[in-house]
């Protein structure tokens, strides 16, 4: 029986390889593009650095890929532009016409809370559809009156409960989406649970006190860690498991570091910053099983609307 | 059509394992062919393929195919595909200025901004005011009259004195393009200040503190030489104009570099006004000359400023010039003009009246 156990168990192994002076180059290159083009071509610099990170990301050797276009983010881009443009016309409309400021503030909440569910959805849906490993693509199956009835009815309780059901929401919404994000025939799946998330950053947030806020890096370890730990795939019976090897230390390390960088360089460093904090995230996710990823198959069909993920970027959410 | 053939590995985009293939270009029909054993080669159009370069690999796929991918390891192979693609004008633009190499890009980064702060404080401010002057006057109005409600909401208004104020002002010739508006409120701060539509407001206390109707013509002359040269509108026009800029040229950074953006906008402001101030004192001190007053009212004012402002504050960070430094650019005007000083009955007594109230 072991034997048969080892001959199916595969090796992964996930790796960063940006540098920051290409980072760097992409930046400024973006910037002088966005400076000639008085800011029209922000849709298309983000893809550049979007498709920087993705591809210099690899499991395996193997690179993954996003295949995301300035030219679709810019139709979204143009759609939230409108969106808020019509947001503000209401806005005033109510605060000018009804002269009723408070009206006019709680429409402006009720508007930014309203979009972010279908921020979510719609940015899981474009940036995951349009990432490819080894030619397949990821997908989002995800229900957007689902999530949005889920978010209102956890956003209720949030509030009614002054911000104690807030681990709860955050864990749901995160099962709810991990649950329905698919790799070809892979599923992804999250097994956390509010309680814990709330337990663990009640502890962080004590500690954090009475440390003097040494303690953050810990909590930002154990954070990482309760996201990482409780995501898994499976095929059929295969399965892959993931495991956080990051430490406190670690992040004491890295968040120092980043923040002489940026200090020093008078902000130009953030290249760098960025480079270092993915390498950190993919060489602290060790992922253990048995899913052969050389034997799967196209399933998730493409989606090319970025409007959602226009949307999120404007309120910066990110939701991967 | 290129000799040789290059080893690549190939992604069908229908499953994720791979497969060797090695590719052939045709340039007459614009082909890419990758052939693989004993099958048809599969066949790629130039126009749809989407490069991207990691070092010495190469990454090309189909944009009318999604998933599919070709990868070439070796280098000399990716090099030789992506300079016969940007011959083909397959390289988008952001890859070509890439190419360069990082330092000509940082050059011509640099380049790009010293050219645009230069254009920022030089070019900018009387772009803006330029534009500024383009707008009517009844935007300066417009402007002032929503203010004003708002502004002198949150003060108590004597009318009494407002009238003799007003009267005051009747008797000066101020060069005024549009009907001026005196208020006076009962605060006890020393201070004055004009809204762009003409309404000129005076707190009670410098009023008190006053030593002689001179000082006080003084004031208004400095206050309605602002609204003369239409200064908030200068103003709003340049800050907005500053803001927009920055904001466009710095959107894309990051936070710190917007902070240190906003706070450079921030002491160009402050040295904006201090030069507006200097023109409203010079041509308030005119106003002076022209109605025979004597211009030492404006030094007076300047002294009760002194003695107000206990407290030195630093010329780097105040918006008025140190009133030291303005007072003596008065007393330089003085002695460099002749003049002559009448006396004015009319202004003494309302001044006498506006001070017993």
């Amino acid at each position: 029986m072991a034997t048969n156990f080892n001959e199916s168990q595969q090796a992964y192994r996930l790796e960063f390889h940006g540098k920051g002076s290409e980072y760097f180059a992409i930046m400024i290159v973006n910037w002088l593009l966005i400076v000639f083009t008085f800011g029209l071509y922000y849709p298309w610099a983000r893809a550049k650095q979007l498709r920087y990170i993705y591809g210099q990301t690899s499991l395996n050797q193997e690179r993954f890929h996003f295949s995301g276009t300035g030219k679709e983010m810019f139709r979204g881009f143009i759609m939230v532009v409108l969106f808020y443009i019509a947001v503000l016309c209401v806005y005033f409309a109510i605060m000018v016409g009804f002269e009723s400021p408070l009206w006019a503030i709680l429409f402006i909440y009720l508007a930014i809370f309203s979009v972010i569910p279908f921020a979510i959805h719609g940015s899981l849906r474009y940036r995951l559809s349009r990432t490819t490993y080894r030619g397949i693509r990821f997908g989002y199956r995800g229900d957007r009156m689902e999530l949005t009835k889920m978010y209102f009815k956890d956003l209720f309780l949030t509030v009614i409960t002054l911000g104690i059901y807030g681990a709860w929401f955050q864990v749901n919404i995160r099962r709810y989406t991990h649950e329905n994000m698919r790799f070809g025939e892979v599923e992804f799946s999250n097994d956390a649970k509010g309680f814990d998330y709330f337990v663990m950053n009640l502890k962080g947030y004590l500690l954090s006190i009475i440390t003097l806020g040494i303690y953050i890096f810990w909590w930002q370890r154990d954070m990482f860690e309760f996201y990482i730990n409780h995501m898994k795939l499976s095929k059929g019976d295969q399965k892959i498991n993931y495991k956080s090897t990051a430490t406190g230390g670690g992040f004491f390390k890295l968040q120092i570091v980043n923040i002489l960088i940026v200090a020093f360089t008078f902000g130009f460093g953030i290249a760098w910053v960025e480079m270092r904090n993915q390498k950190f995230i993919c060489d602290n996710i060790l992922m253990d099983g048995d899913i052969d990823l050389a034997a799967l198959s196209q399933t998730e069909q493409e989606y090319k609307d970025a409007t959602g993920e226009d949307a999120a970027d404007f309120l910066d959410i990110d939701v991967m | 059509m290129m000799n040789g053939s290059l080893e690549a590995v190939y992604f069908n985009g229908e499953s994720s394992s791979s497969k060797s293939v090695t590719l052939s270009i045709d340039s007459d029909t614009r082909e890419l062919r990758l052939h693989s054993d004993g099958e048809i080669p599969v066949i790629w159009n130039l126009d749809h393929l989407i490069v991207d370069r990691y070092g010495n690999i190469l990454e090309i796929r189909n944009k009318q195919w999604d998933g599919a991918l070709i990868r070439v390891d070796d280098a000399y192979s990716s090099k030789e595909i992506y300079q016969l693609l940007k011959r083909k004008g397959r390289i988008d633009l952001h890859t070509r200025l890439l190419d360069l190499g990082i330092l000509k890009i940082v050059g011509v980064a640099f380049l790009l901004l010293g050219l645009f702060v230069g254009a920022y404080f030089y070019l900018l401010p009387p772009l803006a005011e330029r534009a500024a002057m383009l707008l009517p006057e009844s935007v300066d109005d417009e402007m002032g009259d929503l203010f004003e409600s708002e502004v002198l909401g949150h003060y108590k208004i004597d009318t009494k004195k407002s009238a003799l104020l007003q009267e005051f002002v009747s008797k000066i010739e101020f060069n005024n393009s549009k009907p001026l508006k005196v208020v006076v409120v009962q605060s006890n701060e020393v201070n004055a200040f004009a809204l762009p539509n003409g309404t000129v407001v005076v707190f009670s206390e410098i009023i008190d503190n006053m030593k002689g109707y001179e000082e006080l013509a003084a004031l208004l002359a400095h206050e309605v030489s602002h609204v003369n040269n239409r200064h908030s509108i200068k103003m709003i026009c340049r800050n907005l104009a500053g803001y927009l800029t920055v904001s466009l040229l710095f959107s894309d950074v990051n936070g710190v570099v917007a902070v240190i953006a906003e706070n450079a906008q921030q002491l160009h402001t402050l040295s904006y006004s201090r030069a507006k101030e200097q023109e409203a004192d010079e041509q308030g001190i005119g106003i002076l000359f022209q109605n025979n007053i004597n211009p030492h009212g404006a030094v007076m004012l300047f002294e009760q400023l002194e003695r107000e402002s206990n407290v030195n504050i630093p010329k780097i960070i105040s918006s008025h010039p140190l009133t030291k430094d303005r007072k003596k650019h008065m007393l330089e005007i003085i002695s460099e003009r002749k003049f002559k000083v009448t006396h004015n009955v009319n202004l003494k007594s309302l001044f006498k009246q506006l001070k017993r109230h």
